[in-house]
This record gives C-alpha cells, structure tokens and sequence, in this order.
C-alpha cells in the first residue's frame, strides 16, 4: 500500500517518534546499568558526558573478592535441585493428568494454579515457623523444598498442557501393542513432548533463580542467594553502586540464553489457552 | 474421550491403576510442601501467635475482626489497587503499543525486538535496583541530563505518589514486554483477509482496529490481564529496594504489610490472616483462570 498524502505522513511520524521514546525507555536503563559497571570510583557521581573515559573494569575484579560468586553458586544449587526434583516428581504427573480417565481434573488444574499464583507469604510464614524448629533455616535443602512450592505446580501444570498436545491415539497404539504404561511415557509421549519439557525445566529454574522473598527470609549468611546477598552492597551509610551494576549484569547473564528459548514456549502455553 | 479400539476391561483397569500411581509422588510432594504450609497459614490466622508478647492459642476469629478496623490494613490496600491498576494499565498499553509497531517492522531492523525483550529477562531485585539508582538524584543520569536544560526533576522516593510512581515504573519497565509478546503471538494470528476486507468494504483504519481486530484481542488482552494483575499482588521486591513501604507506610502494599506485621513487629497471627485474605482473592482469580483454560486440559 504506497500511501504518501500528508495525512498518512504526519501519522506515521507520530508512530515513530512514540516507538522511539518506548525503545528509549526500554534501552536507557540497560545502557546505563553497563555504563555503571565500568564506571571508575571517583568519577560514579559524574555524568557520563562529563568524563567519558573514567572507565575501569576494577569494578569486575573487586567483586569477585566478595562473597557474590558463591551467592551465585547457592543460586545455581538450590534453583537447580528444585528444578529437577520438581521435573522428576511432576512430568510423570503431567503425562497422567492428561491422559487419565478421571473426575475431578477441573479441581486439580485449579490447585495448581492457585499455588502457582498464591502470595508467597503465606506459605513462607508457617515454613519459617517449621524451619526454626527443625534447624532448616539457612540450609540448601530448607530452600530447595521451599522452591518446590513454586517448581512443582508450575512444571506439572505445563506438562499437562503439552501431554494433552500428544494424539491419545499415540499411546494407545504403544499399549496395543503390549508397551507397558511406563515405556509408553518413556518412549512414546516423553519425546513426542521434548519441547514443553525443556521449556517447563527452564521456566522452572527461572522462577526459583528470580525468587529473593523466600530467600531473604530463610536463608543467612551460608545459603543466601544472588538476589539477597546483592544486598549487601547496600549499607547504612553508603551504597557501592559500581558491584550493583556489575552484580545486576552477573543475576542476568546466566538466563539470557534460557529466556531465549523459553519465550516462544511462555507465548504457547497462554496463547494455547486463550484460543477459543 | 474414546478409543476406536477399546482394550479389554481388565486391560483398561491396569492402565488407569498406572496413571493414578504416576500422580502419588506429585500428590504426596504437592501435599507435604504445599498443602502443609497452608494448613499452617490458616492456622495460625486463627491464633494469637505472636513471637514476643507470647503465644495462648486462643483460637477465634480475633485477627480478622482486628483487620476490619486496621486503618494501615486498608492503606495497604489502596497502595495494592494503585499498583496493581496502573501497573497492569501501564503494561498492558506499552506492550500492545509495541506490539502493533514492531508489526510493522520488517527486514533487518527486526532484531531491534530484542532491545524491547531485555527488560523481561533481568531479575526484579535487579530491576528494583536498577531503578534505585534512576531514581537517585546524585547518581541518576536522567536527573544530569534535565540539569543541562534548567530543568530540576523532582526526587521521585520522597513523596507518596512520586514513589508510587517510581514503582509502577520499574514495574511496567520489566514486565510489558510479557504483555508485548502475548499480544505480537495473538496479533500473528489474525488474517490480513479479514482487515484487508474491511478496508474494501470502506472501514476506517480506526475502525477495522475496533471492530476487528481488538475484538480478536480480547482473549490475548484479558489473559495477560489476569496473569499481570495476579503478580501484582504479590509486590515485594520493587518496595523492599526501593522504598522500603515508605516514605512512612506510604508504598506498604498489603503483601508487603503482611510481611512487616509477621517478620518487623513479630504478629504472626495477624500476618497470617493478611495472607489469607490475599491468598482468597487469588484463589477466586485462579478458579476464573483455570475455567478459561479447561478447554485446554480436559
């Protein structure tokens, strides 16, 4: 459509310029966390335009002196234990929630979304209360059966989405000819459902990586995650805003590549739901 | 559900065994980690457990009445409505305006989408900081830039709106790219046919927008909606970095409240029953959710 009157150019100016001011405000804040992270000390206070060239990359090295890197490795732990234990209880459930002849499965996709989408708090108080008792305060394994509460419904919940995707006629085929139930999911439905699985793994990962509510809460010096021992460089009278950038950038790199993937799935599994 | 070659009844019996036997660890684990914890949660909404005063357990409906009158429960309330509102509006504009213009982007420029994606992928305690920094005068390169103009911009955390604002910007920065990739996937699916007819059969290019394709939106638009307003209830990284619910209880979101009255003043009866309440309305938007998508799983 060649359309060149006035009208319609004034139009798509006015698109452009507000399709520039949205890059801008999606833009700006990136460039400048990188900016921030290799900004020199003296020179953080300064506007960039001021004194372009008071780079550094101390700012890299000095935070790996920290404690940071092994709050990163605490991440990497405990968000992926509770990934696969949640993959390796809630798969197999996924698979039988949608190919079981049952009632109540109406019910079943409520809880689980309900618990996917409850308040955090609630759950966390009585496990705080629990995790006293029990001395599982600032333990790997108080936290990974905390991330289980977010992991396990949230995998389950996708797996069922994406058995339901699987021709029952598949797996009735594969018992018909005298598969057992187990190599029919084994062998038949789990790779015809590879796809959601990495995606369910990821997004599971990716909710406990971006938690800080449960780990502020019950985790200490020992177990504290990236999210939480960011923190520290928070004090009460100054605030190191070089090893923020540079820690904010270390949080985000590691899942770059896993939201890459995983964004065509978190588009599939609503857009699923939303077709009529 | 039918099979054209139904397998004999005692065959069909084995095979719904296995599927219930596949579901006992989900249902034990979901038991154990989930459903223990709420028990807990209701519980202790009952009591009058309390970490310093000492606990009787008295059980009654004591933290609820006291909810009914607590003037800082319903502040919190208001701050949860005006985030959750403008935050979700906000995101699911941006996200729609993006949308329809990267439409429109063709060619090599196509990549530029991935500038707008970003924000989705950095972790909020990240976002929350990032923003800190924005919003801090002394350090804020937006505040340098204005400087050179004259212009002085107003310190955002030190006033209720402003802070309000400063979080439903972090907010909207990290999470409209969400709604920007529902509604991209929603618009793909329309047919250009059917705009396409419309301009033929003389539709404005406002009007083709209303009548067809926003129409064709709407499931896109109140999913992300739903799935935006959901997660608004549960602020808390946002308002623990940046304003901490102040300045004084100003930002105190009611997820935020029930987490100051159980862990700052040690009520963890009357957290409790906050998180109740919270965890009642999700689960009417959850029932609402999952009615949308039983097409899907049953």
């Amino acid at each position: 459509m060649i359309d060149n009157s006035p009208e319609f150019r004034v139009k798509r100016g006015i698109g452009l310029t507000l399709m520039l001011v949205l890059l801008a405000f999606a833009a700006v804040p990136t460039l400048w966390v990188l900016i921030l992270s290799f900004r020199a000390p003296m020179a953080i206070f300064q506007p960039i335009w001021e004194s372009p060239l008071a780079l550094t990359l101390d700012n890299f090295f000095k935070i790996t002196r920290s404690n940071f890197p092994s709050a990163l490795m605490n991440s990497f732990i405990t968000a992926g234990l509770s990934t696969a234990f949640a993959m390796i209880v809630g798969v197999p459930a996924g698979f039988a929630l949608a190919k079981a002849r049952l009632s109540g499965k109406f019910v079943a996709s409520w809880v689980l979304l309900l618990l996917r989408m409850a308040p955090p708090v609630g759950f966390v108080i009585p496990l705080f209360l629990l995790y006293v008792n029990a001395g599982l305060i600032d333990t790997y394994m108080g936290l990974v059966f905390a991330y289980m509460t977010l992991t396990l419904p949230l995998v389950t919940w996708s797996m069922w989405n994406s058995f339901a995707q699987v021709p029952d006629e598949l797996i009735e085929a594969a018992i018909m000819d005298d598969a057992n139930l187990m190599q029919a999911f084994l062998l038949i439905a789990l790779p015809a459902a590879r796809p959601g699985a990495v995606a369910a793994a990821i997004l599971a990962f990716l909710v406990a990586w971006n938690d800080f509510f449960y780990a502020l809460i019950i985790t200490r010096s020992g177990t504290a995650t990236a999210p939480v021992a960011v923190m520290n460089f928070i004090s009460y009278d100054s605030v190191d805003w070089a090893s923020i950038a540079v820690a904010s950038i270390a949080l985000t790199l590691p899942i770059l590549p896993l939201m890459a993937i995983a964004n065509r799935y978190i588009v599939q599994s609503l857009s699923g739901a939303v077709k009529g | 559900m039918t099979s054209h070659a139904t397998p004999r009844r005692g065959a069909t019996y084995e095979l719904q065994r296995g599927y219930r036997l596949m579901m006992v660890p989900a249902i034990l684990a979901v038991g154990i980690f989930a459903i223990v914890p709420l028990a807990g949660m209701f519980g202790l909404a009952f009591s009058d457990y309390h970490l310093i005063r000492g606990t009787n357990w008295d059980f009654g409906f004591q933290n609820f009445a006291k909810m009914l009158s607590d003037k800082r429960l319903m502040n919190s309330i208001y701050v949860m409505a005006a985030l959750s509102f403008f935050g979700v509006a906000l995101q699911v504009l941006i996200g729609s305006a993006v949308a329809v213009g990267l439409q429109k982007i063709t060619g090599k420029w196509r990549v530029g989408r991935i500038l707008f994606l970003l924000p989705y992928a950095v972790p909020h305690v990240a976002v929350a900081l990032i923003w800190l920094s924005l919003f801090t005068p002394t350090l804020s390169p937006i505040n340098a830039f204005f400087d050179l103009f004259g212009i002085t911009v107003p310190a955002f955390l030190t006033s209720q709106w402003g802070a309000i604002t400063a979080i439903v910007i972090a907010d909207t920065w990290t999470n409209f790219p969400f709604a920007m990739l529902i509604i991209m996937a929603a618009l793909q699916g329309i047919s250009p046919d059917l705009e396409e007819a419309a301009a033929i059969d003389g539709a404005t290019r406002v009007k083709t927008f209303i009548y067809i394709t926003l129409p064709l939106l709407a499931p896109a638009l109140l999913m992300v909606t739903l799935f935006r307003f959901i997660d608004s209830l549960k602020h808390f990284p946002m308002i623990f970095v940046m304003t901490k619910g102040g300045p004084g209880r100003s930002t105190q979101a009611t997820n935020f409240y029930a987490y100051v009255q159980t862990f700052q003043n040690s009520n963890v009866a009357y957290g409790a029953a906050i998180a109740v309440m919270l965890f009642l309305m999700a689960a009417l938007i959850s029932y609402y959710v999952a009615k949308l998508n039983q097409r899907v799983t049953t």
